[in-house]
């Protein structure tokens, strides 16, 4: 008797999911979106922020599908960089009748508040403006309602500056909304954290923290959605987030784990798909003096002790790619040669040449979190210490926490790091001055790697602005990085994602940018 | 009875201004800093610089410890370091989905774990005592993830009975938030819907989280049940011609339930605080999944935000506890 009870209890508690609301019109993405602290375009600088706040506001240009290298109209239609006497002056032609939520005109007028508001912010993503593209308070200006000039001075790179636009950090948001629920000159920052004020396909219509971010269709958006309602489902543990996959409970698991992407792989109710990301897992030597690593043939020994092939096909489980330069697939520049191969006689030797007939002893730092492509940095640390140790080196594993591994990274008390890098925009630039330019005070920096030959092709490249000319100082760059350069990098990995067979026209580009409108659901 | 409520008031008091302690310098000899923790590998060395001020982390500890203590009395909190936004606001946000889970998770402790030992003890050595015992003991054994992740595959991912995860189904439109407790708020909404999909989310969670604290209640009253039927005044009362219902209720279980209720309160605290990894299988957005990501980010003002919480709420428990003694055992006198 009481065991019918509990059945019958638990038969009526499910169908509680029958009544739910028409499915096709609703997508839920799973994932770990943890990450997310705000939805103000102009301060989020959290990938998971950029994940949603690219889908509620437009940007002037934006890159489209998974294309990183060609720019295209966005809320500008047209747009064209000047040569002026000591600064570029790059002008947008606004699209007449874009619509923000709030069924206000996209007009110049917001594309100056909403720089100056970024200016003004001083968010964690500012340094793109006011370093990167050296943009000041009043450089922006409206020519008219539909033109606007931007000036930047020479030193600046525009074609970084056009990159970085497509970042939610250049996301137009609507100055009259935005300015209506100011409090204490706080260009809105308060509100926009909850609420959305943009002419993107969605709108914010509500964020549970921990649990779920609601997106719905905004009806004054130009571009219109194919589904009504978006809901972005936070699920940490991989483990649960394939079970919520295979119940049907969530569309699509971002993040899954290389064994849970192969067993979907053989369902046929489920798709998957290894999403590129602009991230390169490396090696990073410290050639301060004294170091070992000091000696070119040492760092050549390391490159030619690891056996890349191995690691990305085995460990790995190919989600990931092989590559030896600084600039990741995706972005223009990337250069697929890979020309040091696993040699390990040859290490030695040239180990041996470079003094250390014996061998060489050294600490490798790493974290104890996951790297990317879903595995845990000390396996990673594991086959490279294996690999090394047949080139002749004995690197001791020193396995701490993340924040520790880059505290003494950025210190320059390390003698070899494993650790992962992400440009900051998707330009080759956002790899090559931190990589190679000293005086950046990054990555070169950090291992104490100050070569005037890479600073000075560092710059050149930056401010480049034919595509070809471009791309040959970035191959003679990254060339030369590779052969003289304090890294040895591993793989570029790729972020593991499972569907279900009924999504259609989902796209996530390297930057980690999905366009929402672009996916429809099959009944 | 007034003078001895205010003195355990004043030792909560006490108890809270320890946990503080402990924890502000627990959480400083760490030697990570919170800087490079919250802001990640590509901030400029001015940004670090920035955030430090601005959180007073470039100060002596004893120094950001009275400034902390200072704004404490005042009431605040503090902001996080990961959220950048006030403590209590996340409190706010996060607490309530913590206890609506361990109140359920306490309502199984208690629907289980009671009759169980009851049970238990009545038929000693018999095989429902035996099966009673096993149970409790494969109960309070089960690491609770291996528990949670089997009960997922089974009833949800290959029964389709319950979900897997949150606290409401996607495709269900969530209540306007009132209490932050999802089933009152759908029932303040008069949405029935939401309010049995938010029932069915309940039961998985909170029987993971229960079953621990079931097993050992079951194992608790079953001793406690027998040492007390086995006293002279049980037997007066059966030789009397007492009911059997009315010696195991009216006698034995009251007399009982003094030691069961001193283990409850310590229940109910753990389930409050303990709930970090049932939080994290089922995706639920309370304050043990809120303090698991704190403390991996060094944000220190949330921690001990979470710690005060939680301190102040077992304090509670006890002191309730120690209310309900004098109620149910007349001789017990606070003076």
């Amino acid at each position: 008797m009481r065991l019918v009870k509990v059945v019958g209890l638990v038969a009526a508690l499910s169908l509680g999911g029958a009544l739910a609301q028409d499915r096709t019109q609703t997508l839920i993405y799973g994932g770990d979106w943890s990450d997310l602290i705000t939805m103000d375009p102009q301060v989020s600088y959290e990938f998971s922020g950029g994940l949603v706040t690219d889908n509620l506001y437009e940007t002037l240009v934006k890159y489209e599908g998974a294309d990183l290298s060609t720019l295209k109209p966005g809320l500008a239609e047209s747009w064209k960089v000047d040569r002026g006497r000591d600064t570029w002056e790059i002008t947008f032609r606004l699209r007449r009748g874009s619509k923000f939520s709030s069924g206000n005109e996209v007009t110049a007028k917001d594309v100056v508040y909403t720089f100056e508001r970024a200016l003004a912010l001083k968010g964690p993503g500012s340094f793109l403006f006011t370093e990167i593209a050296q943009l000041k308070p009043g450089a922006t200006r409206a020519v008219d309602n539909y033109a606007v000039v931007v000036s930047l001075p020479k030193t600046a790179s525009p074609s970084s500056f056009l990159s970085i636009l497509t970042f939610n950090i250049g996301g137009i948001v609507d100055s009259e909304t935005v300015q209506k629920n100011a409090r204490n000159n706080d260009f809105g920052k308060e509100w926009l954290t909850n609420n959305s004020a943009g002419s993107g396909p969605f709108r914010l219509v509500r964020w549970d923290r921990g649990s779920q971010v609601l997106l719905e269709a905004n009806p004054n958006a130009r571009i219109k959605p194919k589904l009504q309602r978006i809901i972005l489902r936070e699920i940490k543990e991989p483990a649960v987030l394939r079970t919520a996959l295979e119940s049907g409970e969530i569309d699509i698991a971002e993040g899954l784990t290389p064994e849970a992407l192969r067993a979907l792989a053989g369902n046929p109710r489920f798709k998957t798909l290894k999403a590129d990301s602009l991230r390169l897992n490396y090696l990073g030597m410290n050639v301060k003096e004294g170091s070992p690593f000091a000696n070119k043939l040492v760092r050549d020994a390391v490159r030619y002790s690891i056996n890349q092939d191995e690691l990305v096909s085995g460990l790995v489980q190919g989600n990931g790619t092989k590559i030896q330069t600084l600039i990741p697939k995706g972005l223009l520049g990337y250069d697929p040669r890979t020309p040091y191969t696993f040699d390990p006689a040859r290490a030695r030797r040239l180990l041996a040449q470079a003094g250390y007939p014996n061998g060489l002893e050294f600490e490798l730092l790493v974290s104890t979190g996951i790297c990317g492509g879903g595995i845990p940095c000390a396996d990673i640390a594991a086959k490279v210490q294996a690999d090394l140790a047949k080139g002749g080196f004995k690197a001791n594993v020193k396995a701490i926490a993340n924040a520790e591994v880059l505290r003494t990274y950025r210190a320059q008390n390390h003698q070899m790091v494993l650790v992962g890098w992400s440009p900051d925009f998707p330009d080759p630039d956002g790899n090559a001055t931190p990589w190679a330019n000293f005086e950046a005070r990054s990555l070169a920096w950090r291992n104490v790697w100050n070569d005037p030959t890479a600073i000075r092709l560092t710059n050149q490249a930056a401010l480049e602005t034919d595509p070809s000319k471009r791309v040959a100082l970035y191959r003679l760059l990254t060339d030369y990085v590779l052969k003289n350069g304090p890294y040895a990098v591993l793989y570029q990995p790729a972020i593991p994602i499972g569907l279900s067979v009924k999504v259609e026209g989902y796209v996530r580009n390297a930057q980690g940018q999905v366009r929402f409108e672009n996916i429809s659901k099959l009944p | 009875m007034l003078s001895y409520f205010f003195r355990r008031l004043f030792f909560v008091v006490f108890v809270v201004w320890g946990v503080t302690f402990a924890t502000f310098f627990i959480a400083n000899v760490v030697p990570i800093d919170p800087a490079i923790a919250a802001l990640g590998d590509n901030a400029r060395e001015e940004q670090i610089k920035e955030f430090r001020e601005r959180y007073g982390l470039d100060k002596p500890i004893w120094q950001q410890y009275l400034i902390y203590m200072g704004r404490l009395l005042s009431g605040d909190l503090g902001n996080s370091l990961r959220t950048q936004r006030p403590v209590a606001e996340d409190l706010k946000e996060f607490f309530p989905a913590t206890l609506e889970l361990s109140v359920a998770a306490f309502l199984v402790t208690l629907l289980l774990g009671v009759p169980a030992g009851i049970l238990a003890a009545l038929r000693q050595n018999k095989a429902t005592d035996v099966t009673v015992r096993i149970l409790a003991l494969i109960g309070g054994a089960t690491p609770v993830f291996f528990l949670a992740v089997l009960l997922q595959y089974v009833l949800a991912r290959e029964l389709d009975l319950l979900p897997v995860q949150g606290r409401l189904d996607g495709f269900t439109f969530p209540p306007p938030r009132i209490t932050g407790l999802m089933g009152l708020d759908a029932l303040l909404a008069r949405d029935w819907a939401a309010f049995l999909d938010s029932l069915r989310h309940l039961v998985l969670p909170a029987f993971v989280l229960g079953l621990f604290s079931a097993a050992i209640l079951a194992r608790m009253t079953r001793a406690t049940m027998l040492e007390v039927l086995s006293q002279d005044y049980i037997r007066t009362a059966r030789a009397k011609g007492v009911p059997g219902r009315a010696v195991v209720f009216r006698h034995a279980l009251k007399n009982a339930s003094l030691p069961v209720l001193t283990l409850l309160g310590g229940l109910l605290g753990g389930l409050l605080s303990g709930a970090v990894l049932t939080e994290t299988i089922f995706s639920w957005p309370g304050i043990g999944r809120y303090v698991t990501q704190s403390a991996t980010s060094l944000d220190f003002p949330a921690v001990m935000g979470v710690t005060l919480l939680v301190g102040l709420v077992y304090a509670l428990i006890n002191l309730i506890v120690d209310l309900l003694y004098a109620f149910l055992d007349p001789r017990i006198r606070y003076a």
